[in-house]
């Protein structure tokens, strides 16, 4: 077995490949095999995979490319994400790639679903509208026709039609990827000094390239490493940080954080892989029921999800008790619409509840990481020290 | 045993502080010191190596530090229990020198920087300079090495001049260029360091007037010993008629390394109770 170091470098050089050939190695193995492209935040992976294909996520271009052609596309006010998705669409980077789908999240991204059908990018572009009524019979029938959508592009493309057996199967996989993920947060909020938040993140971000077997056999494995004890705990504090769904944080921010005194005990950095709280029925004779149940019933909080009747607030007061965590930073993308607008309200959640949290923005390619060091320094001693 | 030994090491951008410290409920003591610069080494095994001769030097092991704390650039303190941001730590170290302190100007190598802290050396507020370091340590250390002086000898030679030539106190490119001009003016070398000195002094008055800084004033870093720069700021308060106590140490350049120590020590008494507190819980 690879020791963590080995497996979370391995896993750095996958999770930010912009030319994805992890994947389309992949495909090019076996004559038709699907490459489906999606953006944040959520997607059920497994409807692809049990259709012979991989849904691969698509998480911007970082600080790794330069965005020029992108930034025609969208106006000085629109979040990083989508100019360096579209200059990875002109660069032809998604060569090999089949279809896209884009998840209702925000205007930026719908729009750039048309852009890829403009630029005819792949062989379909699919604009995913989750329902906002939670109604199984309203909700949940549109979700399931949306679903049903994107099965017949796919079928269209390699022929295959959906089986139960192989979609329960995926469904299952799937459950065991969460329960692993699950099992690496529990154990990183008892040890965070075992794996850094830096090496995690780029575990989880990796598994969007790869199928979830591959991706299961890696999670199992850093499993394994880290109930074994290992290293020495820092006096630092422990804090959530939240609105970092889409546009993805670079890593250099990440490790900032860290670098600061603050060991992050949880995140919604990969928020996808771990949207559906729980297991999926994967016994059913109607999967895909349970995957659409799954979204009305199960899903985590999130800006991209109507919750008047359970509120985002509320969830991460809890979040925040159950992970023992001393405060939140709220780390959202500059121009990030559904996170900065719910940031005032998840703050007075916090207020109320008398949870300690600081705030600031960021660009997927922001390069300067001393003022953010500087707010989490100072929130990490005040804590320590004050509270 | 109602003492604790800690150690606080402050990694700087061009010397490494190190203090042990016995820490007492009701005083505590500097044991030791040890400052280095770090040239072309490797900061992180330079500030191991200092961590290893300070206890050695005492016949202490690591085993008998309560509290390893780190302060600057604590990513390259190896074996660090914890680590405290500098504001912080260069507060508790101010108030360690001069219970007194309610402001705390720390003059670093890459930035000046102003906190108003209360008797307990909480920070309560604090404004620094921009991106330039023209009114830093290492902009001052250029131009002495350009004008072939040591950084030690400035200050002496700062209370010689008679007639200073002021520089730009905006930008270290700028400066440098003044201080060009002024060698090929032949203006004196005391009177151009005056004049760096009296630009980066007003500089400071500046964050004290925007922070609406209390006295006394306690400076700390690696300027806060330069007789030249401490004239400077006197004079520039007189002429701007501000009424600050301004105060320092011999070892103020300690100040972080010390502020580590000590908070490192409140730390471990802190973790300890919480201790105690959770099993008092299960």
């Amino acid at each position: 077995m690879k020791n963590l170091t080995q497996i979370s470098e391995e896993c750095r050089k996958q999770a930010f490949d912009l030319n994805y050939f992890g994947a389309k190695k992949w495909k090019s193995a076996q004559k038709g095999r699907v490459l489906v492209g999606y953006l944040p935040i959520y997607f059920p992976r497994e409807i692809v995979e049990a259709m012979n294909g991989i849904a691969v996520g698509i998480l911007g271009v970082g600080d790794q490319k330069q965005v020029i052609k992108g930034d025609a596309f969208y106006q000085s006010y629109i979040c990083h994400l989508p100019r360096g998705v579209i200059e990875l669409a002109l660069d032809n980077n998604f060569n090999d790639f089949d279809g896209f789908i884009f998840p209702s999240i925000c205007d930026c991204v719908r729009n750039l679903s048309g852009m890829f059908r403009i630029t005819k990018t792949g062989k379909f572009s699919k604009y995913l509208d989750f329902p906002q009524n939670f109604n199984p019979l309203t909700g949940g029938v549109f979700y399931r026709q949306e679903l049903g959508s994107v099965q017949q592009e796919i079928c269209r493309i390699n022929g295959v039609l959906p089986s139960v057996k192989i979609l329960n199967e995926k469904i299952e996989k799937y459950n065991q990827n969460r329960r692993f993920i699950e099992n690496i947060y529990a154990i990183r909020q008892e040890f965070p000094w075992r794996l850094s938040a830096v090496d995690w993140y780029c575990i989880q971000r990796a598994g969007l390239m790869m199928t979830v077997e591959e991706h299961n056999a890696i999670l199992s494995d850093v499993q394994t490493l880290l109930e074994e004890n290992q290293g020495e705990p820092l006096d630092n504090i422990r804090v959530v940080v939240s609105g970092s769904f889409c546009e993805q944080p670079p890593l250099g921010l990440i490790k900032s954080i860290e670098m600061a005194g603050c060991y992050i005990v949880d995140d919604d950095f990969i928020l996808g892989s771990r949207w559906i709280q729980g297991d999926i029925d994967s016994k059913s004779n109607d999967p895909m029921n349970a995957i659409v149940n799954a979204y009305l019933t199960q899903s985590t909080f999130s800006s991209a999800l109507y919750d008047v009747g359970n509120p985002k607030g509320a969830r991460l007061v809890e979040l925040v008790k159950n992970r023992k965590a001393d405060g939140v930073i709220f780390c959202a993308a500059s121009f990030c619409d559904p996170a900065l607008l719910d940031r005032p309200e998840m703050q007075k959640s916090c207020d109320e509840a008398g949870i300690h949290h600081i705030n600031f923005q960021f660009h997927e390619n922001t390069g300067q990481f001393k003022v953010i060091k500087e707010q989490c320094g100072t929130f990490s001693d005040s804590i320590k020290l004050w509270a | 045993m109602n003492t604790l030994l800690t150690l606080g090491i402050d990694v700087g951008s061009n010397f490494i502080k190190a203090v042990l410290m016995e820490c007492g409920t009701t005083k505590s003591v500097i044991l030791d010191k040890h400052t280095e610069k770090i040239r072309k080494r490797n900061p992180a095994q330079l500030a191991d190596e200092m961590t290893t001769h300070l206890l050695e030097k005492h016949n202490f092991q690591y085993d008998d530090l309560a509290y390893l704390a780190s302060t600057g650039e604590g990513d390259l303190v190896i074996r660090k229990r914890g680590h405290f941001y500098g504001m912080t730590t260069h507060s508790r170290g101010a108030v360690y020198f001069d219970s007194t302190a309610k402001t705390v100007v720390d003059l670093g190598a890459l930035y000046v920087r102003a906190i108003r802290v209360n008797p307990q050396a909480k920070v309560l507020d604090y404004k620094m300079t921009g991106q330039c370091a023209s009114g830093s340590g290492q902009f001052l250390e250029n131009i002495s090495r350009y004008l072939g002086l040591s950084i030690d000898e400035v200050g002496d030679i700062s209370l010689r001049s008679t007639k200073p030539e002021v520089s730009s106190g905006i930008c270290a490119v700028l400066a440098e260029t003044d201080v060009i001009n002024m060698v090929s003016r032949g203006i004196t070398t005391p009177d151009i360091i005056k004049g760096i000195h009296l630009s980066i002094a007003n500089r400071i008055i500046k964050l004290l007037s925007a922070l609406k800084a209390e006295s006394p004033v306690f400076l700390t870093g690696g300027m806060a010993l330069n007789k030249g720069l401490i004239q400077a700021i006197q004079e520039s308060l007189q002429e701007t008629k501000k009424n600050f106590i301004i105060k320092t140490n011999p070892d103020a350049i300690y100040a972080g390394a010390i502020g580590a120590a000590l908070w490192g020590a409140y730390r471990y008494h802190k973790l300890k109770q919480g201790k105690v507190m959770a099993k008092v819980v299960a």
